[in-house]
């Protein structure tokens, strides 16, 4: 079969860097680009680091598309995670500026040429705010049909949130892009934290990956120190959640996750800014709601959890 | 039939109760439950808009002590709108025009207090100091005026068991709000922050207990007191339940969160801060930290007193001994 086309559309991000290896290390997926956004880091430094990973990896043949540098609605006082991912993004490792450069055109344009190129065959794996993603449903108006499938991690279903109670990093990063993306019409996949929660690399895991010849296992071993004592600060665990690579895996292997379908929508205003709530459509209210009539979307649900974390951990210890 | 283990409420220390009220044919229930309770003491009624408006909450209230027997129990008219103003949110699709089913009830002779909801709220927990439980069964508007007419009502109050909010599950006005929330979000937000030892019973909970068919039915056949009267006014709410729910039978919402005051042992709890969205498309939708993580920097929830959340109920027992009551003579 040929391999499924897919953008990576990230802020690395040691999770991201995680992700981006493993998409290299899987048959089942052909990167064709990767496009950058604020969230873990700025968006000047996720197209760094992103160029950064590319080189690691000896993929220099991938383009990077540099991403929106503010929200959907022009703020330029973004939320950044370096507390959770360093201030470089990448564990504090001070690695030396790539050589590369970003294509030209920017994160939006890139993904509706190859929309437009691959009508229905182009999955985009989002990971971090929705920014771009929704700038190409506004900018081409059949983006949403061109594009194969939206992968994306964000939103807390029926969970608390990690930036605060109510919502969850990338989808609090721009809550109004990404109702638009939610309520676009395309194919959308929304992978939330109640999912990837469950998904955790361990102490042991990680001493597993230094013990490996992994190239991937190697470097990530080197920046993963960070990422470990933020998660034992907040959570009291001795382990990581595997956010962005098990978003991933729904590209790779849709079958190791169960869904459902609905209509999701996304607060942008009040305490509860960015709450994602889902509507199962279950119950026929008495009145219309600001769900009723909306385009569905899956969600996922349950997840093979120890097959999730054996996949990524064997494809990187074996690069 | 009946088993006497049922027969008592495992109250513990004082039981003096306040229902806050929108009746509503499962706040006739609620209510009347309260009166086949000799070990609860009820202080009065208190109205609010709600499944009616407050002028009909008051009359369905006057009326459903005048047909208990007891027209001395006092009924405090509420507020006729919530906190912020504005035409107040009715759900008389789920209770009919006069809340209680359609049925055509007589007018009640017996007259509403001088005093207004929160000034009745207020005097009688003045006056039982710690003695006090508040059961409401509506948006909280009252409580809230309590809560700002008297800085020490938080303090003084027993409890207060809300009925109200959708615990990490689906709302029942839309899909993020539930009703009594809904209808003032602000002042919900108010008694959940106010450090006075609050229970909530969601509908995550009440709507896993339910009175089917069968179950009215048995209440019709039996002796009980009200079984008559509640079993015509429930025609039309258990239609309505079928239509929203397909559920044939209905959701005892009232009655349940009732239990929490005379058999608190029927469920489990979390404790947490609890917020209410008052603004957007999740306006009404209810919030809780249930502490897994430890933030980085403050955000709206910190600093605030946790309330009590039911967070598992004994659906059996509780049902075993809700329908013991409604079918006592």
């Amino acid at each position: 079969m040929e391999p499924k086309k897919i953008i990576i559309d990230t802020d690395p991000g040691i999770d991201d860097a995680m992700a981006i290896f493993l998409a290299f290390k899987s048959p089942e997926v052909e990167v064709i680009g990767l496009t950058t956004i604020y969230g873990n880091v700025y968006t000047t430094l996720a197209t760094k680091n992103a160029l950064h990973l590319l080189e690691v990896a000896g993929r220099t043949d991938i383009p990077v598309a540099e991403g929106s540098h503010v929200t959907l609605t022009k703020a330029t006082k973004l939320r950044i995670a370096d507390f959770v991912h360093g201030a470089d993004g990448l564990g504090n490792q001070n690695f030396p500026p790539p050589k590369g450069k970003p294509i030209e055109q920017s994160a939006a344009a890139f993904l509706i040429e190859q929309a437009n190129l691959y009508p229905g065959k182009i999955t985009v794996v989002a990971l971090g705010p929705l920014t771009n993603i929704a700038l190409a449903i506004q900018l081409d108006p059949a983006f949403a049909k061109n594009i194969g499938q939206i992968v994306l991690l964000g939103g807390a279903f029926s969970v608390n949130g990690n930036v605060n109670p109510a919502t969850e990093a990338n989808i609090f990063g721009d809550p109004e892009a990404a109702d638009v993306v939610f309520i676009s019409g395309a194919d959308v996949v929304a992978v939330g934290i109640n999912v990837t929660h469950q998904a955790i690399m361990t102490d042991a895991d990680r001493d597993k990956l230094a013990q490996s010849n992994g190239k991937f296992a190697q470097y990530l071993c080197q920046i993963l120190e960070v990422y470990f004592s933020y998660h034992h600060d907040a959570y009291a665990m001795r382990g990581v959640y595997l956010h962005d690579p098990t978003a991933l895996l729904v590209a790779i292997n849709p079958s190791l996750f169960t869904y459902t379908e609905g209509v999701v929508r996304v607060q942008t205003s009040g305490i509860t800014r960015g709450l994602t709530l889902f509507d199962n459509r279950q119950k026929r209210f008495a009145e219309i709601t600001e769900w009723t009539d909306k385009p569905t979307v899956k969600v996922a649900v349950t997840v093979d959890a120890k097959a999730v974390v054996k996949l990524i951990m064997d494809r990187l210890m074996d690069s | 039939m009946s088993n006497n283990n049922y027969s008592h409420a495992v109250l513990s220390g004082s039981s003096k109760l306040i229902i806050d009220t929108d009746p509503g044919i499962d706040d006739s229930m609620a209510i009347f439950m309260a009166f086949q309770t000799p070990e609860v003491e009820i202080l009065g009624l208190t109205t609010i808009f709600g499944n009616v408006t407050t002028e009909d909450a008051t009359r369905n209230a006057l009326l459903l002590c005048e047909i208990a027997g007891r027209p001395d129990i006092p009924v405090a008219e509420g507020s006729l709108e919530p906190l912020k103003g504005g035409k107040p949110f009715v759900a008389d699709f789920a209770h009919g025009a006069d809340g209680l089913g359609n049925i055509n009830l007589p007018p009640a002779k017996a007259k509403k207090s001088d005093k207004s909801a929160s000034e009745f709220l207020v005097d009688k927990v003045t006056e039982y100091p710690g003695e006090v439980s508040i059961l409401a069964l509506g948006p909280l508007t009252n409580l809230a005026l309590a809560i700002k007419r008297d800085s020490s009502f938080a303090n003084k109050v027993k409890n207060i068991v809300v009925l109200g909010g959708a615990f990490f599950a689906l709302g029942n006005v839309n899909p993020s709000a539930e009703a009594n929330i809904y209808g003032d979000p602000d002042a919900a937000d108010v008694v959940f922050t106010s450090g006075a030892n609050v229970v909530v019973v969601g509908i995550n909970i009440t709507t896993q207990v339910k009175l089917a068919d069968a179950d009215l039915l048995e209440l019709r056949q039996s002796e009980g007191k009200y079984a008559q009267l509640l079993s015509e006014m429930c025609k039309f709410y258990r239609d309505f339940h079928v239509k929203s729910d397909g559920v044939y039978g209905i959701f005892p919402h009232d009655p349940v969160s009732f239990m929490a005051i005379v058999r608190p042992d029927l469920f489990t709890y979390k404790k947490g801060v609890v917020r209410v969205e008052t603004q957007g498309i999740c306006v009404g939708h209810t919030l809780m930290d249930q502490g897994l993580k430890k933030w980085n920097s403050s955000n709206p929830w910190t600093g605030y007193s946790p309330v009590s959340v039911a967070w598992t109920v004994n659906v059996d027992e509780m049902l075993n001994y809700i329908k013991e009551v409604l079918m006592k003579p």
